[in-house]
């Protein structure tokens, strides 16, 4: 239908491009189903945002309303915890990411040919569930966990210490510990590209090895350290799950506050409020980030 | 890629995304056109198919049930098991009696649901739910008028009583000096970092409304807003708040938690894990709450899922409940059956007193329910 209409228009005579043929074999899949599962249900979640209420069938036309948006606008809470959960994205992205860059460099620089096998160990927690991992934190932080029964052996403490876990600071550790080696990959990446002849022209002008990191790796592994920040800081916004388990009543993000309209309160309209304004935020935070930073310029192109 | 190639994508992409739209809206309609449109399966017809026509262990067929999590153990339908033996029933589960309700709004195919006072109501006002047809029930006789009234809504039958219990306040007796006597408990600065929640809005206003003595029914705009108050400063005390019972019983068994807003089903449990517990008769009341199954409107499987209703009520099925979770049946015959000291306790059979004061749990109004939910979620959200 599209080939049909475009056959009379001024570019006609390329759609008989082999090219361009293999380019919509290959690019129709994966753009059927990312319009099914993301596009379609983002539209319906809008839609869903501007329902008056669940009552009436969910497919019937409605009168739309902007009321659930109003009503974020004016509760405070509501601000404050998207405030917050984007702060605690920020912190534990940074966190992340500057504890998965040493770890990069000495994949890439110093690890040699077990790089590989040392990859795969650090890999290994991943192949179980995420569940699983968050909740071995429980296990480590919680009353009758190992810190606190490590320590009470030790005699360091007499009781057990309570503010390990159920609170944000422990949202925070777990999330860090979850996300270092997924923001160690594009690291790796990006230092993995890095011509080995620049460190030693490098070494041959007598750059000392601090100047070579400063002058030579560093920009060079910027898009990396940049695309690892993203890469924790976009799904933490919205993180519930973690929170959920090790979070308690006072470590409580964005995310568990979007779930609960939906799974504890059944207002699914108001959660869908909730979600469309942090995608928006989070693309605006994003937008201005790569603005900022400028990705091109630390390429130097 | 080239800006040619790249805008003829993104219209492909536009292309792509009103299509699907367009199927999902055609399908979401095809879909809601009741497959039996209101004939052969609805109580309201004449000649209901009966039964009973084939021998029920030779009726097969499958029947989904949209149940909380644990009631899909085969102790809690037993009774259904042994009668219906070559029926698949396959459960799914629901967290929240709001999860349960969104489900089913949302067009869950389940057979079969497991709603508690507060929220039976809204499946009526939806027309989410089937009507039932008692007189095929064999069971129903045995099931209190006033238990038979609770599933009655707009003057007809909708759903069949089951399940019964208490809310109130459990505490650890080795930790917590003294009984507790009040609801007050669970927002006292003394327990400190030890007291644990349900993670429900309309629990945390209830619990206010008894304290303070405010009729639930009629909360005003002001007795919310202290109510507000009230659990944001009380969220720092607690150790953690709950969401299952699967939550709540490992943090009372680990001493982290002492004192917690619970069910009688912890109570037992822990009884039964040998940690020395209580379960407080509050001052203020205890609070009682009933379940109850329904069928789902436009369900093709009416007649099974009637027949599950039915043998839910069943003798061995409610014994099960009884004397494995403490929690009540509504077949009389069950209640009238018991003679375990415990159990008579747990039930306070032997203290009408308690029962006498008990608050039961009237139904909830979609505006009570949003701006309850609403306030809990306000206050999580402020720490």
């Amino acid at each position: 239908m599209i080939h049909a209409r475009r056959a009379g228009g001024p570019r006609g005579a390329r759609s008989a491009d082999p090219r361009r043929r293999t380019f919509w074999a290959f690019a129709l899949p994966p753009a059927v189903v990312l319009a099914m599962l993301l596009l379609v249900p983002l539209a319906l979640m809008l839609a869903l945002s501007l329902r008056e209420d669940l009552s009436g069938t969910l497919l019937a036309p409605f009168e739309p309303t902007l009321r659930h948006y109003r009503q974020f606008l004016a509760t405070p809470a509501f601000l404050r915890s998207l405030g917050l959960s984007a702060l605690t994205a920020g912190g534990v992205a940074v966190i992340a990411t500057a504890l998965a860059y040493p770890l990069a460099y000495f994949l890439a620089f110093r690890a040699g040919r077990r790089a590989g096998v040392y990859l795969v160990l650090l890999l290994v927690p991943f192949w179980t569930s995420y569940l699983l991992r968050v909740m071995a934190w429980k296990l480590m932080l919680g009353g009758e966990g190992v810190i606190n029964s490590g320590l009470l052996w030790l005699g360091v403490i007499d009781e057990p210490l309570s503010a390990l876990l159920y609170n944000r600071v422990a949202v925070i550790v777990t999330l860090v510990y979850v996300w270092i080696p997924f923001a160690m990959l594009p690291i790796l990446a990006a230092l993995g590209r890095i011509d080995i002849r620049l460190h030693e022209a490098a070494a041959d002008l007598f750059a000392s090895p601090a100047q070579q990191f400063r002058r030579i790796t560093l920009p060079l592994s910027a898009p990396g350290l940049i695309a690892a920040f993203l890469m924790v800081f976009i799904p933490t916004v919205g993180e519930y799950v973690t929170p959920l388990l090790v979070g308690g009543a006072t470590g409580t993000m964005y995310g568990n506050i979007i779930q609960d309209f939906f799974t504890r309160a059944a207002n699914w309209p108001f959660g869908s409020a909730l979600s469309m304004v942090m995608l928006g935020l989070t693309i605006v935070l994003v937008a201005i980030g790569l603005r900022v930073v400028n990705p091109r310029r630390l390429l130097g192109t | 890629m080239q800006p040619w190639r790249l805008r003829s994508a993104m219209r492909g992409f536009v292309g792509l995304v009103v299509l699907s739209l367009v199927m999902i809206a055609c399908g979401g309609g095809a879909s809601q056109a009741p497959p039996s449109a209101d004939g052969s399966v609805g109580p309201t017809t004449g000649p209901t198919p009966a039964p009973t026509a084939i021998p029920p262990d030779q009726v097969t067929g499958s029947l989904s049930v949209l149940d909380w999590s644990g009631y899909d153990a085969p102790d809690f339908w037993t009774d259904f098991q042994t009668t219906y033996p070559k029926v698949d029933v396959a459960f799914e589960f629901g967290i929240s009696d709001a999860d349960i309700y969104g489900k089913i709004k949302a067009g869950s195919q389940a057979d079969v649901f497991h709603p508690y006072t507060g929220w039976l109501q809204f499946y009526v006002d939806e027309g989410l739910v089937e009507e039932l047809d008692t007189s095929r029930l064999t069971n129903w006789g045995k099931v209190p008028e006033s238990f038979k009234k609770i599933g009655q809504l707009n003057g007809k039958q909708y759903f069949i009583p089951w399940d019964w219990g208490f809310s109130s306040v459990l505490y650890r007796t080795d930790k917590v000096s003294g009984d507790i006597t009040s609801w007050s408990a669970l927002l006292d600065p003394k327990y400190s970092g030890h007291i644990s929640m349900w993670d429900d809005g309309p629990a945390a206003v209830t619990v206010s409304s008894y304290i303070h003595g405010y009729d639930e029914t009629a909360i005003t705009d002001s007795q919310l807003a202290s109510i507000k108050q009230e659990w944001s400063d009380q969220a720092r005390l607690n150790v953690a708040y709950w969401a299952a019972e699967s939550d709540l019983v490992p943090l009372m068994q680990s001493g982290d938690a002492w004192v917690a807003y619970a069910w009688q089903g912890a109570y037992a449990t822990l009884l039964g894990e040998g940690v020395p517990v209580a379960y407080a008769n509050p001052t203020e009341g205890r609070n009682s709450w009933v379940g109850a199954y329904g069928i789902r409107k436009g369900s093709p499987n009416y007649d099974l899922a009637l027949a599950f209703l039915d043998q839910k009520l069943g003798e061995a099925t409610g014994n099960n409940l009884v004397s494995l979770y403490y929690y009540g049946s509504a077949n009389g015959d069950v209640m009238k059956g018991i003679t375990d000291a415990t159990l008579k306790q747990a039930f306070s059979v032997n203290d009408p007193a308690i029962l006498d004061k008990t608050n039961f749990t009237p139904n909830l109004t979609a505006a009570q329910r949003d701006a309850w939910t609403t306030l809990w979620a306000e206050v999580k959200a402020s720490q």
